[in-house]
């Protein structure tokens, strides 16, 4: 029998990569869209199609969908749908559990913080809502020869999918896991793949480039993301006694990952709200802190930091971040928009490099 | 921001000593020497910044410049007295008026790093977030008022004890900070449902009314004496606005 799958958001994870999990041939899928765009753009062709890619080629699947929703008109799904699946970020998880509150149905959440299962339940009441990590890069978009074809294309790498083992009944192409092993991956997920992921593309965005393999053609670049990429690994060992056969093994996949010339993955995408990617806890500050904390000199994660200050895409929401840098003295800018105490080791770290890093950033371009 | 942030810098680091105060116009408007340190500091900054400028500050006055269009205004410090007794709420206020219009504002709090800024075209943001007033109904919000400092009116003080005490009493109550860019800050990021002054200075709220507005909040003010820079307000969240203009703003 054909079950029902709702997901919450249709962007690079909901419509790029949960189909190859969840298989249409066995989900009838309807989508909760805020970009009116794209949820007309749904509703009127009834079908998208995703790309992946495997052996260096690209292998397209085909998705009919039963509905796009905007958010709030999908009332009468949640009644019949087998599985809710989230993939819409932070900033919307408040008026998503709105809309969810008074269902028991399992949440699946796609999201780039192990926190937000948690905070699901606490808003809706639902015990039923488990963290799922998807362990691949998609892109939000599809280069122009399988745009043309159908805009609403989009490329995925062959990643896998790790799901919290308490909704292993929904089946699929995806591995249960318990929470012990799922913590595991999320650590590499947050430390190996995110952190050197953005720095990838704060550098990227510098040297004026698209997509995170243009930036990761730059030697320099490539020379920062994998020194990023040690200092992470050695706080995985250090700090967390994550066995170094898995975190060697994670880290060159995720390098040949950033590398991959056929992912097509925009830096706009992955450099998006640089505040939320500085806050204290976070990839950059956040993995950075926890380096100092170690006895760990950040170097490479410090010139990411010094990158995404200087992130001033216009078209971001936190552009702001350019005002700040360029209205304030750096001390300042550290204390204020980073809420870094003076005298605390990475503000003086960060202080002490400031010239230099910027230095080293302005000439990423000369090889 | 730079200037901002230099003064403010500037006052915590005097704040630990004596201040030297002198009164002005009522034993509640006083100056002290950090006032024109601070002022005197973010005057070269806006000059270095933007040469020709005029500024209109709270104690040097108005300084010319060969540029008509563009007028700063500038509070170094504004809450003096809560500085004096070391109360944590006080400002520096700077804002750019552009053909009579306020179109940037920035306002800082040193003790607490509160940064807000905004700009027509830009939004406005505390430190690194973008803030909007928060919308309620008056039961269910808490307002400031700013009294002014002039000489004692038992008149006119009798009305804003009066209007006080009437928003008071019908909402969740109201404050008095002894800072009005602080109160308009306040309402801006949703701390407050609303605020009013009655013959507060300009550069007490120039900031405050263009980070207020773009935050989303409904915005009234008008000069009693140009000569003086002596204006009165209102301001409040959407939901808010016919509570507090009916009871602070007079009647047409």
């Amino acid at each position: 029998m054909r079950r029902v799958l709702l997901v919450y958001g249709a962007g690079a994870i909901g419509r790029g990569y949960l189909p190859w999990v969840f298989s249409p041939q066995e989900f009838d899928y309807y989508y909760v869209e805020t970009n009116p765009a794209i949820a007309n753009l749904i509703n009127t062709q009834k079908q998208f199609t995703t790309c992946r890619i495997r052996n260096g080629a690209y292998e397209c699947m085909t998705v009919p969908v039963v509905q796009c929703f905007r958010p709030g008109e999908e009332t009468a799904v949640i009644d019949k749908a087998d599985a809710i699946v989230t993939a819409v970020g932070p900033r919307n998880i408040y008026p998503l559990s709105e809309s969810i509150k008074g269902t028991t149905k399992p949440v699946i959440c796609c999201e780039n913080d192990a926190s937000i299962p948690s905070l699901i339940t606490t808003l809706t009441g639902n015990p039923n809502v488990v963290f799922a990590i998807p362990d691949v890069i998609t892109s939000n978009t599809a280069p122009p020869e399988l745009l043309n074809k159908d805009p609403l294309s989009i490329v995925t790498e062959d990643g896998t999918c790790y799901i919290d083992e308490r909704v292993s009944y929904l089946g699929g192409n995806c591995i249960y896991i318990n929470q012990d092993e799922l913590s595991k991956q999320w650590m590499a997920k947050l430390y190996l793949h995110n952190t050197p992921h953005c720095i990838a593309a704060y550098l990227g965005y510098i040297l004026q480039v698209n997509y995170l393999h243009e930036s990761m053609k730059n030697p320099h670049v490539d020379r920062i993301v994998t020194g990023a990429m040690n200092e992470m690994q050695q706080l995985l060992a250090k700090k967390f006694f994550i066995d170094q056969q898995f975190i060697g093994w994670y880290a060159d996949k995720e390098l040949q990952r950033f590398r991959n010339s056929l992912l097509f993955d925009p830096i706009s995408r992955v450099a998006r709200e640089p505040f939320r990617k500085l806050a204290p806890n976070e990839r950059l500050i956040g993995a950075a802190q926890l380096c100092v904390s170690c006895g760990i000199i950040p170097q490479n994660i410090l010139l990411g930091i010094m990158a995404a200050f200087c992130y001033d895409n216009p078209a971001d929401p936190d552009v702001n971040i350019k005002y700040l840098m360029d209205s304030l003295a750096p001390k300042d800018f550290l204390r204020i928009a980073m809420q870094l105490r003076p005298g605390e080791a990475l503000y003086e770290l960060l202080l002490k490099r400031w010239d230099n890093d910027i230095g080293t950033l302005r000439n990423l371009n000369d090889i | 921001m730079k200037a901002a942030v230099s003064a403010g810098s500037l006052l915590l680091e005097y704040s630990g000593d004596r201040v030297k105060t002198s009164p002005k116009e009522s034993l509640r408007d006083i100056v002290t020497e950090v006032d024109m340190y601070a002022e005197k500091k973010v005057i070269s900054i806006l000059r270095k910044a933007d040469p020709g400028c005029q500024i209109l500050t709270e104690e040097t006055g108005r300084l010319t410049g060969t540029r008509g269009d563009k007028l700063w205004i500038v509070d170094a410090l504004d809450g003096t007295v809560n500085y004096v007794n070391h109360i944590p709420l006080y400002n520096v206020s700077i804002s750019c008026v552009e053909k009579g219009n306020p179109v940037v504002g920035v306002i800082y709090n040193p003790v607490l790093g509160d940064l807000y800024y905004g700009a027509e075209g830009y939004g406005v943001y505390r430190n690194h977030v973008r803030i909007k007033v928060k919308d309620g109904v008056p039961g269910e919000c808490l307002f400031a008022a700013a009294f002014s400092g002039k000489k004692y009116d038992p008149a006119s003080r009798s009305e804003e004890f009066l209007a006080f005490e009437k928003v008071n009493d019908t909402s969740r109550g109201c404050l008095r900070t002894g800072s009005a860019s602080l109160n308009l800050s306040y309402v801006a990021e949703g701390r407050l449902g609303g605020c009013w002054g009655k013959a507060n200075k300009i550069w007490d709220i120039a900031a405050g009314i263009i980070i207020a507005n773009l935050a989303g909040a409904h915005v009234e003010y008008h000069y009693l004496n140009p000569e003086k820079s002596l204006v009165s307000y209102a301001v409040a969240v959407p939901s808010a606005w016919d509570y507090l203009s009916g009871i602070v703003l007079p009647r047409k």
